[in-house]
C-alpha cells in the first residue's frame, strides 16, 4: 500500500491471490468498478480489495459467476465490508435436514432401497405373486422414480413382461430376445 | 505448546509491500489408548459400477469387512453401494458382532454393473452417517470409486459446496480413487472441501491397506474443529499457502485445520504481506492454536519485524527451514496448476507453471543444497510437463502435490512424532 492507502493492479492482485489479468477482467465484467487513473497510474483501494475478497470467497465455495454477480449486484459497500470481516455464521440445520433436503430435490421416490437393515425385517419379494406376469429376476425397486422407470409389455393378452428401462445395450438385446421368444412360445398351439 | 512458529526473516522493508514467511506446526498430543477412546460413525460407499468387477470389487468388499472387524460396539458404521442405483445395503447400525455378521452377508450380494452415481451414492451414506450423528465423535462417509460421476449430480462445484456444507453440520468425508480412470480432480475436491482425506489407490491390491490406514486413523482422532488464528495490526495481509479454507475477521485470520490424529504433526505456512513503515519501527503478529474438544495448548506466541533499510533488508540472515518449507509449498501449488493445465491440453502452459517456480526458488537458493535440488527436480520436470502425461503419472503428481499442501506424507498418511 502506498502512503496514501491505495494499490497499484500488481499489490492488489497479490493480495487477493489472484493475476493481474483476472483483476482487469473483474472490471471489463463489471464485477469491481474502474480505477482511478489508467494504465500503468491506475490505483485500487480498499472497497476493490473487499469486493475482490468476497468474489474470490464465493468462488471457494463453487458459486457459479452469474450468481456472484447477482449478490454482488445486491450490496452496498457496507454490506460488503460486514460479510467479509464477519465470521461465518454456523449453519442452523442439521446434516440429516440438508441432506434430505438434496436427496429430495425433484423426485418422487426418495428412500432409496434398503437390502438389509438390524433389527428391521427384510423387504418382502414382491415379484412371482401375480398370476400371468413374467418377472425378470430384479433387484428391489427402482431408488429414483424419475430416473428409471418400468415398461409394461404385452405378451399375450393374458401375460406381460415387465422392463425397467433404461437398459444397456446387451441388456436391451437379451430382452428383446426374451420377448421374441416369450411370443413364440405363447403363439405355440396348445398340444 | 501445541503451535510452534518460526519466521524466514525478520527486517522488512520500509517503502515497498514484502512478503514474509511464517512456518506453523501443530502438534497434536499422543493419547495413550487405553480403553475408552471417542466413538465413530462411518458410512462405506462402495463403487459397483461394470469397470470394479475384477480385483478391485472383491478386494473393496474384504478390506471393508476388515475395517468393521475393528470397530466396538459403541461405534456405528453403514454399507452402501451405488452405480446408476444407489443401495443400502446396511443401514447405519452400532458396531456389534450380529452387524458385523450381517456386514459379511450384506457384503457378498455387492456385484458389479451399471454406470456411476457417484453424487447420490456418496450423498446416501452421509444420510446413514447424519442418521445416526452424535456430534461427540469423528462421524465420516469413507466413497471408494474408480469412475467417474457420469450419473445424476456431476457438476464439481455443486458436489463440492454439498462437501462443505456437510462439513460444517458435522459430516466429513474421505474419498479413495482407485486405478486410472477416476476424476482425481473431483475426488480431491470433495475431500478437500468435505474435511476429510483423500488417497490415490494405484493398484487395487493396496485397497485393504489404505482403508485400514483410514479407519486406523478415524480411530485415533484427537483433536476436532482444530484451527489456526493470526491476529495482526490493520493492514497486515494474512494468508495460507496450504490449501485450508481461511476466514478473515476483521484483524484476526482464521485458518481451518482437518481433525489431528494422536501425535500428529501438521505444517503450513502462512504468508504475512505488510504494509508501509517506518524504518525502525516494529510489527508484531500473534499466532495461536484452538479446537473444539479443547485438547491442544492455547498459548499465544507472538513474532515481531522490524522496518529496515534496503541495505539491512539484503544483508538480512534467511532461516532456511522456513525457506525449504516455502519452496515445496509453492513447487506444490504450481505441479497442481500443471496437472489442471496437462488435463486441458496445454501442455507449453504445464511447462511454464513447472519454470516460473524453479526460477522463483532458485533466486534465493543461493548456496543451500536443499533449495538447489528442489530446483534440480523442477527443472528436469520440466520436459516431462511440456507433452502429454500419462494419466498415472497426472494422479500421482496430484496426489503428491495435495499431500504436501495438507502437511501429509507420500502415501496421504498423516505425518505422526516419532514415538518417545
Amino acid at each position: 500500500m502506498s502512503p496514501d492507502g491505495t494499490y497499484s493492479i500488481a499489490e492488489l492482485a497479490a493480495l487477493a491471490d489472484v493475476t493481474p489479468r483476472t483483476v482487469r477482467y473483474y472490471v471489463a465484467q463489471g464485477l469491481l468498478a474502474a480505477p482511478t487513473g489508467a494504465g500503468p497510474g491506475a490505483r485500487y483501494d480498499e472497497a476493490h480489495l473487499r469486493r475482490l475478497r468476497l468474489i474470490r470467497r464465493l468462488q471457494a465455495e463453487h458459486q457459479p459467476l452469474a450468481e456472484i454477480r447477482r449478490r454482488l449486484e445486491s450490496l452496498t459497500e457496507d454490506e460488503i465490508e460486514a460479510i467479509v470481516d464477519r465470521p461465518p455464521e454456523p449453519p442452523t440445520d442439521s446434516a440429516l435436514d440438508y441432506l434430505d433436503q438434496i436427496l429430495g430435490a425433484g423426485r418422487a421416490v426418495r428412500e432409496p432401497s434398503v437390502l438389509f437393515a438390524i433389527a428391521a425385517p427384510l423387504p418382502a419379494a414382491a415379484s412371482g405373486q401375480q398370476v400371468g406376469r413374467i418377472a425378470l429376476p430384479t433387484r428391489p425397486a427402482s431408488p429414483v422414480a424419475d430416473r428409471s422407470q418400468w415398461d409394461r409389455i404385452e405378451l399375450d393378452p393374458d401375460v406381460e413382461l415387465h422392463v425397467r428401462r433404461p437398459l444397456s445395450r446387451p441388456q436391451h438385446k437379451k430382452v428383446e430376445r426374451l420377448i421374441e421368444l416369450a411370443r413364440q412360445i405363447l403363439e405355440e398351439d396348445p398340444s | 505448546m501445541t503451535i510452534s512458529v518460526r519466521q524466514d526473516r525478520e527486517l522488512v522493508r520500509a517503502t515497498y509491500r514484502s512478503h514474509r514467511y511464517v512456518l506453523a506446526t501443530v502438534t497434536a498430543p499422543t493419547v495413550e489408548r487405553t480403553g475408552s477412546r471417542p466413538s465413530v460413525n462411518l458410512a462405506f460407499v462402495i463403487d459397483r459400477s461394470g469397470s470394479m468387477a475384477g480385483a478391485k470389487l472383491p478386494l473393496a468388499k474384504a478390506a471393508v469387512e476388515q475395517a468393521i472387524g475393528r470397530l466396538d460396539a459403541d461405534d456405528r458404521f453403514a454399507v452402501v453401494t451405488y452405480d446408476n442405483e444407489v443401495d443400502v445395503v446396511l443401514t447405519s447400525t452400532s458396531a456389534s458382532a450380529e452387524a458385523a455378521s450381517a456386514a459379511r452377508h450384506a457384503l457378498a450380494t455387492i456385484e458389479p454393473r451399471g454406470s456411476t452415481d457417484l453424487g447420490e451414492g456418496w450423498l446416501t451414506g452421509c444420510r446413514q452417517v447424519a442418521l445416526g450423528q452424535r456430534g461427540e465423535g469423528v462421524d465420516r462417509c469413507l466413497v471408494l470409486s474408480d469412475g467417474l460421476a457420469n450419473m445424476g449430480i456431476t457438476d464439481r462445484d455443486e458436489l463440492a459446496r454439498h462437501a462443505a456444507e456437510l462439513r460444517d453440520r458435522g459430516v466429513s468425508t474421505t474419498t479413495f480413487g482407485i486405478g486410472d480412470d477416476f476424476d482425481e480432480r473431483l475426488m480431491q475436491l470433495i475431500a478437500e472441501q468435505g474435511g476429510g482425506n483423500f488417497y490415490y489407490i494405484e493398484d487395487a491390491r493396496q485397497i485393504p491397506d489404505f482403508i485400514t490406514s483410514e479407519v486406523g486413523e478415524a480411530l485415533d482422532v484427537v483433536a476436532r474443529g482444530v484451527a489456526i488464528e493470526v491476529a495482526g495490526p490493520p493492514h497486515l495481509d494474512v494468508d495460507a499457502l496450504g490449501i485450508m479454507p481461511i476466514d478473515r475477521r476483521g484483524d484476526r485470520t482464521v485458518i481451518r485445520l482437518p481433525d489431528l490424529v494422536s501425535g500428529q504433526e501438521l505444517s503450513l505456512v502462512i504468508r504475512l504481506t505488510f504494509p508501509y513503515g517506518q524504518e525502525g519501527d516494529a510489527i508484531a503478529a500473534a499466532f495461536s492454536v484452538s479446537d473444539r474438544t479443547g485438547v491442544l495448548d492455547p498459548t499465544v506466541t507472538t513474532l515481531s519485524w522490524r522496518y529496515g533499510s534496503s541495505a539491512e533488508n539484503d544483508a538480512q540472515p534467511r532461516d532456511r527451514t522456513v525457506d525449504r518449507a516455502v519452496a515445496t509449498a509453492f513447487a506444490a501449488r504450481a505441479r497442481r496448476e500443471a496437472v489442471e493445465l496437462q488435463r486441458q491440453g496445454d501442455y507449453a502452459g504445464a511447462e511454464r507453471a513447472i519454470r516460473g517456480v524453479a526460477k522463483r526458488i532458485r533466486a534465493y537458493a543461493g548456496s543451500d543444497a536443499q533449495l538447489r535440488e528442489q530446483v534440480r527436480v523442477l527443472e528436469d520436470e520440466r520436459v516431462v510437463y511440456a507433452a502429454p502425461m500419462p494419466m498415472a503419472s497426472l494422479k500421482q503428481a496430484h496426489f503428491l502435490s495435495t499431500n504436501a499442501l495438507r502437511s501429509r506424507d507420500a502415501t496421504g498418511r498423516s505425518r505422526r512424532q516419532p514415538p518417545a
